[in-house]
């Protein structure tokens, strides 16, 4: 069993999701799951090592990944309310399309 | 004997897996949810017991606002996948657990460090950022509602 390479099979799930998907909340899960194989790393590394300051790192960068979901979150449900659609293509298209009107 | 954080690893690659290619949203944020809790239980499993608590903690308040989102941007006619592309979903997902299993690529970490108290090395050594960040938290909430208040009106 080896935790780095669990950790990369996470980031490499992250990052494919975040590529390939075209749905806002999917691509947020995706960044979730990056960050949670980042926050893996310093747990295991802290595990190691038996210092404990990795997981004093870890609560902090897990805060700043919160605070990080509730904007892209607020984002999300302003641009659902506002355009009715989380498609990113749609966003993008939409908001081409209102920059060339003015 | 298979060990206990090898099976957690592979339904922690499985879950996160399935939450990327469910199409429907409350789904993929119930495989999320799972992930999380797989997660911390893995964190169990090191011995991070700090670790593996805030991450519950912060956990099911993330997958609480995942699931009101989840519910609230969902379309009403529910997105066509067929059982047969759920299934292929799951054993490939299988299928890259299992390097994490059978492969080893973790170096070895010479001394250890010990007499270093968790409490001490949040509140001695990182205590200032600690509660910055405590402030830039706050800020940021406040940001958020003033966002979805001004949006509304």
């Amino acid at each position: 069993m080896d935790y780095i390479i669990l950790s990369l099979t996470l980031l490499a799930i992250g990052i494919c999701g975040l590529v390939t998907k075209r749905n806002l909340l999917k691509a947020l899960i995706s960044v979730e799951i990056i960050a949670a194989a980042a926050s893996l790393n310093f747990a295991v590394f802290s595990s190691m090592s038996g210092n404990p300051l990795g997981q004093a790192f870890m609560v902090l960068a897990l805060s700043v990944d919160t605070t990080l979901t509730a904007i892209i979150i607020a984002l999300v449900i302003v641009a659902y309310r506002e355009l009715k659609t989380i498609d990113i293509w749609t966003l993008s298209k939409i908001s081409r399309a209102r920059r060339e009107k003015r | 004997m298979i060990p206990f954080d090898a099976v957690i690893a592979v339904a922690l690659i499985t879950s996160a897996f399935l939450s990327i290619i469910l199409e429907e949203n409350i789904h993929a944020v119930v495989f999320f949810g799972a992930t999380i809790v797989l997660l911390s239980s893995l964190y169990f499993a090191l011995g991070a017991i700090f670790a593996a608590i805030f991450q519950l903690a912060i956990g099911v308040g993330t997958i609480a606002v995942f699931f009101l989102a989840g519910e609230m941007l969902s379309s009403k006619k529910p997105p066509k996948q067929t059982l047969r592309s759920k299934l292929i979903g799951v054993i490939a997902a299988l299928a890259i657990s299992i390097p994490s299993v059978t492969l080893s690529i973790t170096p070895k970490i010479g001394g250890t460090f010990e007499g270093l108290e968790f409490s001490e090395a949040l509140w001695r050594l990182r205590g200032i950022d600690l509660t910055a960040q405590a402030f830039v938290i706050l800020v940021i909430s406040i940001g958020v509602s003033i966002i979805l208040k001004r949006r509304r009106s």
